[in-house]
């Protein structure tokens, strides 16, 4: 494959961009030390901010080779400083905003080299069209256009435009960069040069977690999503409609995807990736659409009602969870 | 040992077995004649053990895995480490809503009309060639389809799911379907256009619209507009309108996908699609065909509530396969048995109607009425 040094810096997770800094023969130390790299420091740092504040990261200008080399040896940095921050958000948050980054700008490329990248995620892509086992593995089926049945698809290949097939790129790269962050262990030296970058960020996450531990009363669930949860924690397969319940009121609620991820672990076909992703479209964290929590009706033509006393006085779920908070709050005040 | 039991050994005995591919990596189960509890987590080296377990235990039911393991043996999946799965629909009578009205020949019959949908989708949509599929026939109730394309065997869970709701019509959203085209002229006239060349879902519907469209102009009025008037939000306007405007033109142009009279054509797209999907099971149940740890009967063995083989069926001499004839294996030689529930069957072309009381009849269907608990050997 051959991509010139611009491209390589747009896209610096693809294998060509190892090999160039292979050949540049410059020692891991140097780029975390020499001032001459501080750029690419610099550059790192903004990466990794700009991946946990907008949870994507802006292109920066590349004019000449010089920019390029910044940016690219930027990347493998940025990478290193996630992974001292041992926090498994960051890397998803930082994997998700890479992938994004790419697509913004993978979606302008010409076909044939959409095509190349789609390659190296094992992918094959041709005349616009992918076989269906690939685009099942990254297209967000959460949403009905994304859905299979609503494509166009003939003899197992299903019609793409380019800016689809960056879309499945996007999904097959967070994925990649995710998997890579996971099992990474980074030199203690990257504490020491970017130490205070990653105190802050921890700090930021414990804080952002303990917010999120306050609030959520389980005791208080209508006995639907009590139902729900008790058969995905005991292994039972869930309908799909039966989790999508369980993930919008957990969301409504005001539960993290770690937290609601914690609950699903359980489940006999748990994929940690891709639970996580249906997750997070669900949620609208990355697709923008939150969805909403059924009704009762809903849940009741689905076969997951088992009313309980209070259930006659609601219509909806969340109305339940309100209420017995509210009342059991009452109730505690007495107490004191 | 009971009489089912002795002509399952004396089946099992001269059995030509076919095994499943890799058969040391798949779990095997067993249900056994007088028991309730399911033997699992049995694997066998090769076919050989796997025979020689049959002659010995002779059980009334065996299934295997559909996926394939690490350590098919091991008790936990977790232990078992799941390396991948064949893709299975499980087609079955019971998921007719008609079925409850038919004889069993009849549902039979229905099912393998669903069968033929499915490999419709199976081949022109997924592009499946017909040596990664196998049918066979359950020995009960259906029919099963295996799919052993090696880029199907990694799919999980949610993936599979993908692959059921796009068989079954779940999800459709017309929007995406037909394509509407407004063309200004005078005032803005909606169209529909849906080539009937069209690859998968679309140009299904198209070719449904058409010939449903096609089935109505050649009816007589009065019978056209009753016919159209039976879909949900049409009524007699409408249906009149659609009837009416159906001359010889107009056929023409739906011919080529352009449909016009949207708003009306749209009501008929629900019904005609939900004909077109393969009812793969019924609301409530879940879709077992998503579930990658599935077990499945072994092709082969005797289903114990018929007795009949579960056998494998080629595509092409589907149409003439008959299950109440070619899954029997036992023979005519006569014997005694006592009916204690009456009961109709159509065995090997014969019509049988049997009455409470000792009768004698063919071995095969000795064992058919005792395996449904409808008689005991006498």
């Amino acid at each position: 494959m051959e991509f010139d040094l611009f491209k390589i810096a747009r896209y610096p997770f693809v294998e060509e961009a190892k090999k160039w800094v292979k050949n540049e023969k410059i020692e891991i130390h140097e780029v975390l030390n020499d001032p001459v790299y501080e750029r690419a420091r610099m550059r790192a740092v903004e990466r990794v901010k700009e991946a946990m504040k907008y949870g994507i990261i802006k292109d920066t200008p590349l004019l000449n080779e010089i920019d390029c080399m910044m940016e690219i040896f930027s990347y493998p940095l940025a990478r290193l400083i996630v992974a001292s921050v041992e926090s498994e958000y960051l890397i998803r948050r930082y994997a998700l905003a890479e992938a994004k980054k790419a697509y913004e700008n993978l979606k302008k490329e010409d076909s044939s080299f959409i095509q190349k990248i789609a390659m190296e995620f094992g992918m094959e892509v041709k005349d616009g069209v992918i076989h269906f086992s690939d685009y099942l593995k990254y297209a967000p089926t959460w949403d009905m256009k994304w859905k299979l049945i609503n494509r166009v698809m003939e003899k197992g290949y299903v019609k793409l435009s380019n800016e689809e097939i960056a879309r499945l790129i996007q999904e097959a790269i967070r994925s990649k960069i995710q998997n890579e962050l996971f099992y990474m262990f980074p030199p203690p030296e990257i504490n020491k040069i970017f130490g205070e970058l990653i105190a802050n960020l921890k700090n930021k996450l414990i804080a952002k977690e303990i917010k999120r531990a306050e609030g959520i009363s389980e005791k208080d669930y209508p006995p639907c999503i009590k139902n729900l949860i008790l058969a995905v924690k005991s292994g039972m397969n869930v309908p799909h409609v039966g989790r999508f319940t369980l993930v919008t009121f957990l969301n409504a609620i005001g539960a993290s995807t770690e937290d609601i991820l914690k609950i699903f672990s359980n489940s006999p076909d748990f994929n940690e990736e891709k639970t996580r992703y249906q997750i997070e479209h669900i949620t609208g964290r990355i697709s923008g659409t939150v969805y909403a929590v059924p009704k009762c009706a809903t849940i009741r033509t689905w076969g997951l009602c088992h009313p309980d006393e209070l259930c006659k006085r609601v219509n909806h779920p969340l109305f339940y969870y309100r209420l017995r908070r509210r009342k059991n709050e009452l109730s505690k005040e007495k107490v004191l | 040992m009971n009489y089912l039991k002795k002509k399952f050994y004396e089946y099992y005995l001269k059995a030509e077995i076919e095994a499943p591919r890799r058969i040391e990596r798949r779990e095997f189960a067993f249900l056994f004649f007088n028991e309730d509890m399911m033997k699992r987590h049995i694997s066998f080296k090769n076919k050989d053990w796997l025979l020689r377990y049959l002659k010995a235990n002779v059980p009334a039911h065996v299934y295997y895995s559909s996926a394939y393991y690490g350590e098919p043996s091991a008790n936990t999946m977790k232990e078992k480490k799941w390396m991948g799965a064949d893709l299975i629909f499980d087609l079955d009578a019971d998921h007719l809503p008609m079925a409850k009205k038919m004889t069993y020949e009849e549902s039979l019959e229905s099912v393998k009309e669903e069968l033929k949908k499915l490999l419709s989708f199976l081949i022109d949509d997924f592009g499946f060639s017909e040596k990664d599929l196998s049918i066979y026939f359950s020995g009960g109730r259906g029919y099963h389809c295996h799919v052993h394309d090696r880029r199907v065997l990694d799919l999980g869970s949610q993936e599979r799911r993908e692959i059921v709701d796009y068989v079954t019509g779940r999800g459709i959203d017309y929007n995406h379907i037909v394509v509407e085209r407004s063309i200004y002229g005078y005032g803005i006239t909606k169209t529909i256009e849906i080539s009937p060349s069209s690859p998968g879902w679309r140009g299904r519907i198209a070719r449904a619209i058409i010939s449903f469209l096609e089935e109505i102009k050649n009816m007589d009025r009065e019978e056209a507009i009753k016919k159209l008037m039976s879909f949900e939000g049409i009524g007699k306007k409408v249906a009149s309108d659609i009837y009416d405007g159906l001359d010889d033109n107009r056929m023409a142009l739906i011919k080529e996908g352009k449909i016009d009279q949207m708003a009306s054509i749209k009501r008929l797209l629900k019904p005609l699609m939900r004909e077109l999907a393969v009812k793969l099971h019924s609301s409530t149940d879940e879709p077992v065909t998503a579930d990658v740890k599935r077990l499945i009967r072994l092709p082969g063995s005797l289903h114990g509530k018929t007795g009949f083989r579960v056998s494998k069926v080629s595509i092409h001499a589907l149409e003439d396969f008959n299950p109440l004839e070619d899954a029997i294996v036992f023979g005519d030689e006569m014997v005694s048995i006592k009916v204690t529930k009456p009961f109709k069957v159509k065995l090997k072309g014969e019509e049988f109607i049997l009455k409470e009381g000792v009768t004698k009849v063919p071995e095969y269907l000795a064992v058919f009425a005792i395996a449904r608990k409808f008689a005991n050997i006498f």
